[in-house]
């Protein structure tokens, strides 16, 4: 320990440094909260200003703008029910029904602070266990992902509610969209229609856009006429300590899954903040609550979203697999700045990690501040009138659609996705387990071909692994969850009647 | 009139089986370049399960009652034409402009009537996405054909 601080105190006791981590905290809430503009776009857009400072200047301001630009997402997810960025998803599903109940200063309250506790304890555990998680992570292989990924997807059938067949199908859909584009293994066009644009695939960040906030646009469109639902906007509250004793296990459990989750290679926050999301319902003494606004649906997210950065960070430094698209852009900014990630730096250069992780620490810390205040701020989007915030919320839509790659083809995704998506809403589909599918189709499918590969086109194979096989149980407990509870609950109240 | 589930569930197993047909479509190659794993091999693996699944769903719904659901109303349709257009427009008219008419069709859309703040929010919005996208993140929207053949001009 004496080591590392040795490292970590040049950095925290540097102006430079420290302007820098509150800056990139202060973007990094703003980016997150405008919808379509992800942590990772800005990431990358600062990226070629990072590389005028020194390492770790630049990889602090990098690493502030990524802790920060997670929670941000989670602003206008809950006041507006548009997710600014993808690990913001799940908590809109219990966020914006609190604000809709004029909770939305409370939800912000919870979510920053769940946010802070998950990003600090990601942080502090990986100071010591970092090693040891990463060996974890290393051991996987392509079938132990596709066994993740069927576990993450049987899971769609416990979220948002009435409908778990539905959302299972929804999830399908989400795989059936990722396959759009060229086949990487093979070269071969598949559903493209010749659209050249569609040749690398339908972009996520429009698909998302347009299944929120344009299919939620015109849910308010249709909902003008009848009595309206304001999202009431107090003062933001701090959790109180009924609150906090509340959620304070989801808190921890989440911080745990999203540490785990984000340590795998590929895997990121938004799949962290989905598992933490079911993770808090399966736990909680009230499921029949979530998705109608509970705190239990924002802590369990939010802590797992930004437990899940810090653990991102670890395969990106000790191993070069980055941990999540945003570490990938951090990634190819350390190689550009003549580092060489992978396992020999943490033996040549243990200053650098250190600092990084400390900066992180230090970020998250800030934006508890910054955070709460940035969003006392941002709650005033909500006092501005229907006719005026969502030609605004489309106009943003549109800027973060196209912002991507700078295409209109985007945008026209973004817009198909939204009417889709509204069609699909009135016919009992919510929009989460398509996006869950769409997320987890590349990694579900290029996992499953290579696993066949291995396995030499022997589904068996599957079972001879230990891994595996945990997952697949899982998942099977996870499908049949509820039938599995119901049977406990006939069996438990037939023997109390006979006792 | 039968349960919404049921002509959901219908209408997935017509898209499942478009979607295997578009499959018959995927150019052929040869085993050893897929290494036995297809193009289409993972497509299709999702559709039969897709179909499986919406199988489940038509039969759930024959045994339920049907439900009553509402029409959408105007305001939603003059919602969804001005949004289609957007895309249409934004070749055009370029991006920027079309921001503006929207700033400016869709709060009409809506029932709003204060004209002044309408006139505020078209000139405003397009000139801040142009101020923070533009000029800050280095975002270049289409300016459209219309600008275009002026600039040429």
């Amino acid at each position: 320990m004496n080591l590392s601080l040795e490292y970590a105190l040049p950095v925290l006791t540097d102006p430079v440094v420290i302007g820098l981590i509150v800056a990139g905290t202060v973007m990094g809430v703003v980016i997150g909260a405008l919808p379509g503009l992800s942590s990772s776009m800005g990431v990358a857009l600062l990226l070629p200003f990072s590389l005028y400072l020194e390492p770790i200047p630049a990889i602090a301001l990098l690493s502030a703008l990524y802790c920060a630009g997670t929670f941000g997402g989670s602003i206008t997810a809950i006041l507006i029910n548009a997710p600014g960025a993808p690990p913001a998803v799940a908590t809109a599903f219990d966020g914006y029904p609190m604000a809709t109940k004029g909770e939305a200063g409370r939800a912000l309250g919870i979510a920053a602070v769940s946010s802070v506790s998950g990003g600090i304890l990601s942080v502090l555990v990986l100071l010591f266990a970092a090693p040891l998680l990463a060996q974890v992570a290393y051991s996987f292989g392509p079938p132990e992902y596709f066994a993740l990924g069927v576990f993450a997807l049987s899971m769609l059938a416990s979220i948002s509610g009435e409908a778990p067949l539905k959302n299972l199908i929804g999830g399908c859909l989400g795989l059936l969209i990722a396959t759009v584009g060229i086949d990487l293994t093979t070269g071969v066009e598949r559903f493209t229609f010749g659209v050249p644009e569609l040749y690398e695939g339908i972009q996520f960040i429009p698909v998302l856009i347009g299944l929120f906030a344009v299919t939620e646009l015109l849910n308010q469109a249709q909902e003008l006429g009848r009595e309206r639902i304001a999202v009431a906007v107090s003062a933001l509250k701090l959790p109180s300590l009924d609150d906090f004793r509340r959620v304070k296990n989801t808190i921890l459990r989440s911080s745990g899954i999203g540490i785990f989750v984000g340590v795998l290679p590929a895997e990121g926050s938004t799949m962290a903040a989905m598992i933490g999301y079911n993770e808090a319902k399966r736990w909680s003494k009230n499921p029949d609550a979530f998705g109608k606004g509970t705190i239990e649906g924002v802590a369990g997210p939010e802590a797992a979203n930004n437990a899940a950065t810090g653990g991102a960070m670890v395969p990106t430094l000790a191993l070069g697999i980055p941990g999540s698209a945003t570490a990938a852009v951090i990634l190819g900014g350390l190689q550009v700045q003549g580092l060489r990630p992978g396992p020999y730096l943490f033996e040549e250069q243990p200053g650098l990690l250190y600092g990084i992780f400390f900066a992180m620490l230090l970020a998250n810390v800030l934006f508890l501040f910054i955070g709460l205040l940035g969003a006392k701020v941002f709650s005033r989007i909500s006092l501005i009138p229907r006719t005026f915030l969502w030609p605004t919320v489309f106009a943003l839509c549109f800027v973060g659609a196209y912002g991507l790659n700078q295409s209109m083809v985007d945008v026209w995704i973004m817009i198909i996705s939204g009417l889709v998506g509204f069609v699909l809403k009135k016919n009992g589909f919510g929009p989460a387990p398509i996006i869950m599918g769409v997320v987890l189709g590349g990694l579900v499918e290029t996992s499953l071909a290579q696993s066949m590969i291995i396995f030499d086109q022997q589904w068996t194979g599957f079972f001879s692994r230990p891994i595996t096989l945990s997952f697949f149980a899982l998942a099977v407990i996870s499908l049949l969850g509820g039938k599995i509870r119901s049977v406990f609950s006939r069996l438990l109240s037939r023997t109390s009647r006979t006792a | 009139m039968k349960h919404h589930d049921t002509i959901t569930g219908l209408a997935l197993l017509v898209l499942c089986a478009i979607a295997y047909w578009l499959t018959t479509g995927f150019s052929e190659v040869p085993a050893l370049l897929s290494q036995n794993v297809p193009p289409t091999f993972f497509p299709r693996l999702v559709l039969s399960i897709v179909a499986t699944l919406s199988v489940v769903l038509v039969a759930a719904g024959i045994s339920r009652e049907p439900e009553k659901t509402g029409r959408p109303s105007a305001t939603f349709w003059r919602t969804v034409v001005i949004i289609a257009s957007t895309g249409i427009l934004a070749s055009i008219l370029g991006t920027l402009l079309t921001l503006g008419i929207v700033a400016v069709a869709l709060p009409i859309a809506w029932g709003e009537r204060r004209y002044s703040f309408i006139g505020i929010l078209a000139v405003c919005l397009p000139i801040s996405i142009y101020l923070i996208f533009t000029l800050g993140l280095n975002v270049h929207f289409p300016a459209g054909q219309i600008v275009g053949l002026l600039l040429e001009n």
